[in-house]
């Protein structure tokens, strides 16, 4: 009889157990979907002419794009903004991007009203127009994005727009 | 250690004493497998409870994103069709439970006093889980849930008095909108399950009250823990069990096409539980009411009476009585529906439109697979599929006089669109104009083969004027007529000579004498999608049939004002073949 007992009260804690298993190990899975999702990274978009940009003075671009959200596939339509300022003739490169998104919480970075520096309207962080952190706001200056001119006369300039996660002293892709 | 840990949470919330008082809670007669049954219930509906909050992670409620949210679910997150699936499986169990769990109560005699509303709360849950079934059915917001919507509201708007008024509630207006996939959600996922949860626990409570009931007194007691616990939850698990293979096994549960409320041949059917009164409804046609008012209103009443027959009748006649309402009630149920199930799978109409309704929700899914859903909602997936909505409007405008390949031509009276705009065509049009494929039914169209009699062009020049004329549905949107002529490649193709010298007399290219009436149509661009629109919307016009107009002779009505422009679109691309066959199959994330 003790034996029966046992096996009744072994039986009836493993059934619980498994019944508990059977729904949590396929709703896990279920709910973790979003994690193996990358989000696409991005091609390299044509937004200006060289000849365009006035050397030192930043002038921001949408990146249009279409995007497919979940099942939701939209039009191309603006899905972030980009920073390009022109260098100096001579320097090394002609021209810098950056990412519009701020390194601190993900607000739009945007001009200081004297048009000197860049300013995030959010929590004031302040970076130069080499996108070097002029606060302490910010955990690092602004994310520059690769670019790439065309062999032109007066080349094409073409961004790959990619995100980061804020918050880190270095620039880390966002997964 | 663990006992003063258990003594403290005694102490201040009394669960571990609730525990034990449980557990060694006394069934006369002892632990069996009937007891079991209520238990069971609770757990399909903690399982519809915990895939129910997972699937609202993910499913979204408007009119416009439920099917692509359902969709995505379905097709694309990880375990969805197995979420969703079991789900709905679960649900459909719950339904058998709640029934078996009434039947029980009243034949072991636990309906009646000091039971009474122990029953009441049974009756009023297994009335919830019909009404989370039912609004669960809809909220994909696809043809099923659509027109089951339709439907179950309409009934609900015959009930008398309030009926109106609640339908208006229960949808948000008057009819279908952008309200009621979300109030209908609202519903099935806080209203419904708060009062099935609130059902639970006065049960529970009550339950502690009075115990496991049993008419066995004399017979030894024996304590829940452990042999009654065993059977709850091995009869769950069971359960549980038989559910995911049912859910692996049919691959979840399918998801048939958005819906679409200009679609007239769906054959709609309720959830399999309310087969019976859908039977009843043709049994009482013309006085529907009976179905759908009197008869469920009967049976609810009855079944809230039950305790009040015990008190009226002597016990054992109300017994009897009781136990023979819910035994019919339950048989005649399972009855009703295995009739039901058996005419549909008679029915070769019902056949043929399911097999429809099936093909709709294969291509709706490719097609959403492949291309993604319009921000404006899934309902255009089809809508804007040449395939789908052209061959839907072509069978309904088109198909009586004209034929697309397929059709017998001594059926028709009009030209035979089958390549309409190749060069084949063209050119079996210039070898035999009043071929039945062509002008052969519609005599009043004789200018080309009186041209054909008197014609001289060689075999070699009518090729040339075939594949120049079948040229024309490439010339750009842009391109007057003008500056087309005068590109070298038109004048320098080999049937441009030949065209001018025969068919140019008849045929305009682009340049009609003002506010004269032509001979034929003008050929400028023939076979493009604005040239052949033109011609579904004003076939009358001076370019193009005009003539017939004048001599009041047979010619082809004017679709203008019937079809919006997209369809006059979709309906082109599909006469012209324009659109995707074969797609990748959907990608679909188990199997
Ligand atoms: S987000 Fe830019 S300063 Fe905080």
């Amino acid at each position: 009889m003790p034996n029966r007992r046992n096996f009744f009260r072994l039986g009836a804690v493993g059934l619980v157990n498994l019944f508990a298993l059977a729904l949590a190990v396929p709703g896990l899975k279920y709910l973790l979907d979003p994690l193996g999702k990358r989000s696409g990274s991005g091609d390299f978009r044509k937004l200006a002419r060289l000849g365009q940009l006035k050397i030192g003075e930043p002038q921001a671009f949408a990146i249009l794009a279409e995007r497919r959200d979940a099942w939701v596939k939209y039009p191309t339509e603006p899905v972030g903004s980009v920073w390009l300022v022109r260098q100096p003739e001579g320097s090394p490169e002609p021209v810098l991007a950056f990412t519009a998104e701020c390194p601190h919480l993900g607000c739009p970075v945007n001009l200081a009203p004297d048009r000197k520096t860049f300013l995030c309207p959010c929590h004031q962080a302040a970076f130069g127009f080499d996108g070097k952190k002029l606060n302490d706001v910010p955990p690092r200056g602004m994310d520059r994005l690769p670019v790439e001119l065309s062999t032109e006369a007066d080349p094409e300039v073409a961004v790959k727009f990619e995100r980061f996660q804020p918050q880190t002293a270095e620039k880390k892709p966002l997964a | 250690m663990l006992k003063t840990l258990t003594d403290w949470l005694d102490d201040r919330t009394g669960l571990p004493g609730l525990t034990r008082r449980v557990l060694d809670r006394p069934i006369p007669g002892g632990a069996r497998w009937g007891h079991a049954v209520g238990f069971a219930l609770a757990s399909t509906i903690v399982v519809d409870l915990v895939t129910g909050l997972l699937l609202m992670t993910t499913y979204s409620p408007s009119s416009s994103t439920a099917w692509g949210s359902v969709y995505y679910i379905t097709y694309q997150v990880d375990l969805g069709w197995f979420v969703r699936g079991l789900h709905r499986y679960a649900s459909f169990a719950s339904v058998i439970l709640g029934g078996l769990f009434l039947v029980r109560l009243v034949l072991v005699g636990a309906y009646r006093a000091p039971r009474e509303v122990h029953w009441w709360l049974a009756v009023a849950t297994f009335l919830l889980i019909l009404g989370a079934g039912v609004s669960g059915n809809i909220l994909p917001w696809d043809q099923r849930g659509y027109w089951a919507a339709m439907v179950e509201t309409s009934i609900t708007g015959t009930t008398p008095v309030v009926g109106p008024t609640l339908k208006k509630l229960i949808i948000g207006g008057s009819t279908f909108g952008n309200l009621t996939v979300t109030r209908i959600y609202g519903a099935h996922v806080a209203l419904l399950p708060g009062l099935l949860i609130l059902c639970g626990w006065a049960y529970a409570v009550l339950f502690g009250k009075h115990g496991y009931h049993g008419s066995e007194k004399s017979k030894p007691t024996e304590p829940y823990w452990p042999r009654q616990a065993f059977f709850d939850f091995a009869l769950s698990s069971a359960i549980l069990g038989v559910l995911s293979g049912l859910t692996v096994f049919t691959h979840g549960y399918s998801l048939d096409a958005p819906a679409d409320p200009s679609s007239d041949d769906y054959p709609a059917r309720p959830e399999w539980y309310f087969l019976p009164l859908n039977l009843l409804l043709h049994v009482f046609e013309g006085r529907e009411f009976i179905a759908t008012q009197i008869i469920p209103g009967g049976v609810v009443a009855g079944l809230l009476f039950l305790p009040l027959l015990a008190k009226i009748l002597p016990k054992k006649l109300g017994d009897v009585a009781a136990s023979s309402f819910v035994v019919t009630l339950f048989g005649a149920a399972s009855v009703l529906i295995g009739v039901a199930f058996y005419r549909d799978s008679v029915s070769e109409p019902f056949h043929q439109a399911r097999a429809r309704a099936d093909r709709a929700a294969e291509r709706a899914t490719l097609l959403a697979t492949r291309d993604g859903i319009a921000p404006a909602g899934a309902s255009y997936l089809l809508s804007l599929d040449p395939l789908t909505r052209g061959h839907e409007l072509f069978t309904k405008k088109c198909l009586g006089c004209h034929s697309l390949g397929d059709r017998k031509p001594e059926e028709s009276s009009a030209s035979n669109l089958k390549g309409y705009g190749s060069v084949a065509w063209v050119r079996g049009l210039l070898e035999k104009p009043d071929s039945v494929d062509y002008f052969g039914k519609t005599p009043d169209c004789g200018g080309m083969q009186t041209w054909k009699e008197s014609s001289k062009l060689t075999a070699r020049e009518l090729d040339a004027v075939a594949s120049f004329v079948a040229g024309f549905a490439v010339i750009p949107e842009e391109l007057t007529p003008g500056n087309w002529l005068i590109d070298p490649k038109v004048k320098e193709h080999p049937g441009f000579e030949p065209y001018k010298r025969e068919c140019a007399e008849c045929h305009t290219l682009g340049d009609p004498a003002k506010g004269k009436m032509e001979p034929a149509p003008d050929l400028f661009a023939w076979g493009s999608d604005r040239w052949t629109a033109r011609m579904i919307r004003t076939p009358g016009s001076t370019t193009h049939y005009g003539f017939l107009e004048a001599e009041n002779a047979q010619k082809m009505p004017s679709f203008g004002g019937q079809l919006t422009e997209d369809d006059l679109r979709m309906l082109v691309k599909y006469i012209k073949g324009d659109y995707e066959q074969a797609l990748p199959p959907a990608k679909s994330s188990g199997k």
